[in-house]
């Protein structure tokens, strides 16, 4: 064993070799090192307390709340933290609160959230609940119940797609807000107002640092900011004129498909939108769109049921189908396509122009026919006549003369002078509503069917610009699209005498005092170059369109046109492979010639504009005007375009 | 006269005459520090989470009242029994380690990235400790038997072949520090058999090499590979990954010369130092305790080996001295890595410091490992 003495001497000068090192370690640590140490150790024991701000509220124009906030215990589940027994955790939490099992795994199985966020699963959680799970701490790992402020919406479903709804930050938002200091687990506005204001919806998180002792208690507390309550949002919408906005065109839906179209079938009208502005300012004081869902549903968090209504349903009903989609305008478009006419000397307010059943372009030899809605000639008419009447094959014309002075000037730098023109007007761009994900719409040019035809291999325009595209653009068909609020900022131009204002919903911004938050710029800073001659000329043309003769005639007998006077158009957009989509735009006032309110009604596969978009306007302008005591006349079969 | 003389003599001989107190009374010393070092790192946390602050500590008493009983049998049972039937409690130590990675036998941990233990009735049983002390007692009965006064290539080989069966299994888990635990076994106990310092480098380098093609496949996990990344790039590795070690040498660091007092510790009280119940319990005694707290604690474990080393000297056979070698070789690489990582001078494995970490099957096991070192000293004369 002499030599094992001797290898245990090396083993022994091994270990010996472990302490030196680690007392060498600690000796540079402990005494060396130390003060750098002592001080992280301090700031570790410095702690920032955090309290959430309350958000601001939204009024409509009359000062009632449409967004509240409300008070609630909400339950939250950290999946991170569940640790073994989380199915039998979830399974304890479900029991407790009575939310399904399927619905918190849905939740907490959300690819948008972080695994170490706590999700909420459940508001407005009984007292009772939250004591029992702070004295079972064991049995709810991950689990935790906070005093939160929800989001309340007094009057329900009104107005959801403007107000928008709010929710617990996703993992995307997280990454892009975490340097302006939200939170893993911060609420914010994900759609509609709610999005769209958030900086200013949010107001700012109180702070307090503490100073705590060796047992985490606090011994000191520094510098206490508390939270800054978010602006408020004070709205030109008015929640009465909504909510019976809402309801006409749900029953003036309903009655639609009572029609049937000229196939037999009858009509789908499976979705719609209506916008009432405020002709002098542009302020929005209804928005509609239908189908629509419950902001509250988001606040509860969905149940996989309101997932699939919101996310599966093919008529997409958390879209708003005022400013997210874009349509044919159909003849609503010929107001203005009219006047651009004039503009560009092609017509005049007192010149005739034929309305022959069919129109073809002269000295064309493709063989090419645009057809009137009616085979009938109707003889020469003035474009006053044309709108009442809206023939078509009057405004093929304007549209062939467009094409041909495109054709004349092709070498010169402005391209085609309709699309110009309709540029004027707001059209292809989004009208700058504070609203999230407008549409831009489409006016179609020479320029976009030379790239139309390298995208799809020369199936669409194989010949470039032809005069069917301006013809078509004219009465608001073929390729042109447009959003229900871009017509309406269009019309309100027309109405008010060529200003072009910006349309919104929020008229002012709140200061938790009541000071505003915040100057408006001036939303009219643009005008359209066109006569107050040319304006009013064609406020007098619609207005003859719900007289007597008009093709909104039946849609409006009886109507009291002395007390409110009522200029509109009808519009039935053909769009192919679904029935055609119903337009009525108009403007109304007491006073004819400085009409208030521009109302567009639109119904998706809603058959004439005369037949179901005007009846349903006519409701929104008796709950505009309560007085006139005008009963409505929502049952009208009127095949007029 | 001549009788009772000899009785007189057989009397003196007998094992219970000849128990090394000091090694009692120096594992008595460490498993009492403990208990006071787990109670500063978990009173808090268990009142703020409105449970008895002495439930971890009480638990773990009741282990080391466990580990005595078990220090008690192990030593008064002849160690040369464990020679006899080193064969079955290697192939038995095996099996336990195959059967904890199937499923419904064996449990996972709440990562759900480790296979580590049998659940028996509340109580977790971590084979892989139990398989340092098989594979201790192998090695010794391989090595007791060699015929030349040192291994030749083909023992070595032989012994490496007994060793790599359960380092590949524990390795698999996966469970580093165990790994590292039953390397250092071997080497130690290749040196205390004579092993030439050629066949030791070139061993070396070998295990060097088969480590840095592991770390290139997927048989490690990633934490696993981020830390040692930490450890070996301090200023690129994430703040998550250097969390640990950054709230484990500000507590030491700050601990100063002489700590910050009992309970007082600022980083143990309020939380900061993750896992600090079990792999990271050396931070308290260097908050609290301070530099020379530390140092007194190291001292113990200095004493612990040397006893344990002195035994293996002092032993009556070869199978002793390997067996005792290789005990105090699991020691001091237990303690080595765990306060070495502790402090940044080791990669973070997750290796609990003997006697001190909460946790069952390691103190059991540490327990054992002293009875055996007992049995060895007590029949040094038999």
């Amino acid at each position: 064993m002499e030599k094992a003495s001797s290898r245990l001497r090396v083993l022994a000068l091994l270990v010996a070799l472990m302490f030196v090192s680690l007392s060498t370690r600690l000796w540079f640590l402990q005494v060396l090192a130390t003060q750098r140490f002592e001080k992280e150790a301090r700031d570790n024991s410095a702690r920032l307390v955090y309290t959430d701000p309350l958000r601001g509220q939204i009024y409509d124009a009359e000062g009632r709340l449409l967004v509240v906030n409300q008070e609630s215990l909400e339950l939250r589940i950290t999946p991170d933290q569940l640790g073994d027994e989380g199915e039998a955790v979830v399974g304890r939490v479900a029991k407790l609160t009575d939310v399904p099992i399927a619905d918190i795994v849905s939740k907490l199985q959300d690819k948008r959230y972080l695994p170490t966020q706590a999700i909420p699963v459940a508001e407005f959680v009984p007292k009772e609940v939250d004591f029992y799970i702070h004295e079972h701490p064991t049995r709810f790992p991950g689990v935790e119940v906070e005093q939160t402020s929800v989001r309340s919406y007094p009057f329900g479903r009104l107005a959801a797609h403007v107000l928008g709804w709010t929710g617990l930050i996703d993992a995307e938002q997280y990454a892009a807000l975490q340097k302006e200091g939200y939170g893993p687990n911060d609420i914010v506005g994900t759609s509609g107002l709610e999005s769209v204001y958030e900086p200013y919806l949010r107001g700012e998180r109180g702070k307090q640092k503490l100073i705590v002792n060796a047992d985490g208690e606090t011994i000191q507390a520094l510098g206490t900011i508390p939270p800054t309550p978010g602006d408020d949002l004070a709205l030109a919408l008015d929640a009465r004129v909504q909510r019976l906005a809402e309801k006409a065109l749900a029953e003036g839906m309903v009655r639609a498909r009572a029609y049937h179209d000229q196939n037999g079938r009858p009509y789908q009208a499976n979705a719609g939108a209506v916008v009432v502005l405020d002709a002098n300012t542009g302020g929005v004081v209804a928005m509609v769109s239908n189908p629509g869902f419950d902001p509250s549903w988001y606040v509860h968090g969905l149940t996989p049921q309101q997932q699939k209504y919101l996310t599966k349903n093919a008529n997409a009903p958390s879209v708003n189908r005022a400013t997210q989609l874009t349509y044919q305008p159909g003849s609503t478009f010929k107001s203005i396509t009219g006047l651009t006419a004039i503009k560009e000397g092609f017509a005049t307010m007192s010149g005739y122009y034929p309305c022959e059943g069919t129109y073809t372009k002269p000295g064309d030899t493709s063989g090419t026919e645009f057809n009137n809605w009616t085979d009938a000639n109707l003889g020469s008419m003035t474009i006053s006549h044309a709108l009442v009447v809206s023939c078509d094959t009057v405004f093929d014309a304007f549209g062939a003369d467009f094409y041909d002075q495109y054709v004349q000037n092709s070498l010169g730098t402005h391209g085609d002078l309709l699309e110009r023109d309709l540029h004027d007007w707001g059209f292809e761009s989004p009208t700058g509503v504070d609203l999230p994900a407008e549409a831009t719409g489409l006016v179609p040019d020479p320029a976009w069917a030379e790239t139309a035809r390298a995208a799809d291999g020369s199936r669409l325009f194989p010949y470039g610009w032809v005069p069917g595209g301006d013809i078509l653009t004219m009465i608001g068909s073929g390729y042109v699209q447009v959003t229900p609020l871009q017509l309406a900022q269009a019309y309100a131009a027309i109405a008010n005498g060529g200003q072009l204002c910006r349309p919104h919903l929020v008229d002012q911004i709140l200061a938790p005092d009541g000071s505003p938050a915040k100057r408006v710029d001036s939303r009219c800073d643009r005008t359209i170059p066109y006569s107050p001659q040319e304006l009013g000329y064609v406020r007098g043309a619609l207005r003859g369109v719900v007289a007597t003769g008009g093709t909104a005639a039946c849609a409006f007998s009886g109507f009291p046109t002395s007390q409110v006077a009522v200029a509109g158009k009808t519009g039935t957009a053909e769009r192919t492979g679904f029935q055609d989509t119903s337009w009525f735009a108009s403007m109304v006032g007491p006073d004819p010639d400085h009409p208030q309110y521009v109302i567009v009604t639109m119904v998706e596969q809603g058959g004439f504009g005369g037949q179901t978009a005007a009846p349903i306007t006519r409701q929104v302008i008796d709950a505009l005007y309560p007085t006139i005591g005008d009963a409505g006349q929502p049952g009208c079969i009127s095949s007029d375009r | 006269m001549d009788v009772v003389a000899g009785r007189a003599f057989a009397n003196e001989r007998r094992p219970i005459r000849h128990v090394d107190w000091l090694l009692i009374v120096i594992t008595l010393g460490l498993s009492v520090v403990g208990l006071f070092l787990l109670y500063s790192a978990t009173n808090q946390t268990l009142r703020q989470d409105g449970l008895d602050p002495f439930t971890r500590v009480s638990k773990q008493a009741f282990t080391i009242g466990l580990g005595v009983v078990v220090l008690l049998v192990m030593s008064s049972v002849d160690y040369r029994f464990f020679k006899v039937y080193a064969g079955f409690i290697y192939l038995a130590s095996l099996l336990a380690l195959v059967l904890v990675r199937i499923p419904g036998i064996g449990s996972t941990d709440s990562t759900g990235t480790a296979q580590r233990w049998f659940a028996l009735g509340g109580i977790q049983i971590t084979p892989s400790e139990f398989c340092k002390l098989a594979l201790i007692v192998m090695l010794a009965a391989v090595l007791s038997e060699l015929r030349t006064p040192e291994p030749t290539l083909a023992d070595l080989l032989k012994l490496l072949g007994l060793a790599a069966v359960p380092l590949v299994l524990v390795f698999l888990q996966p469970d580093i520090g165990t790994s590292i635990g039953i390397t250092a076994i071997v080497v130690g106990m290749l040196i205390v058999a004579g092993t030439r310092l050629k066949h030791l480098l070139i061993l070396t380098a070998v295990g060097v090499v088969l480590i840095g093609l592991v770390f290139q496949t997927d048989a490690i996990e990633n934490y696993q590979r981020a830390r040692l990344v930490a450890f070996l790039d301090p200023q690129n590795a994430s703040a998550d990954v250097r969390y640990n070690l950054d709230q484990s040498l500000i507590a030491v660091g700050s601990g100063g010369l002489t700590g910050k007092g009992y309970l007082n510790g600022t980083q143990t009280n309020l939380d900061y130092v993750p896992e600090q119940h079990t792999d990271f319990i050396f931070t308290v005694a260097g908050e609290e305790f301070g530099f020379l707290g530390a140092i007194a604690l190291l001292a113990l474990f200095a004493l612990l080996l040397w006893r344990a080393i002195r035994i293996a000297w002092m032993a009556k056979d070869p199978f002793g001295t390997y067996v005792a070698a290789g005990i105090a070789s699991m020691f001091a690489v237990q303690m080595f890595v765990n306060v070495g990582m502790v402090i940044g001078i080791m990669p973070i494995t997750g290796i609990p410091l003997p006697f001190l970490s909460y946790g069952g099957t390691s103190i059991l096991v540490s327990f054992a490992g002293v009875g055996m070192l007992e049995s060895i000293h007590m029949r040094r004369f038999l």
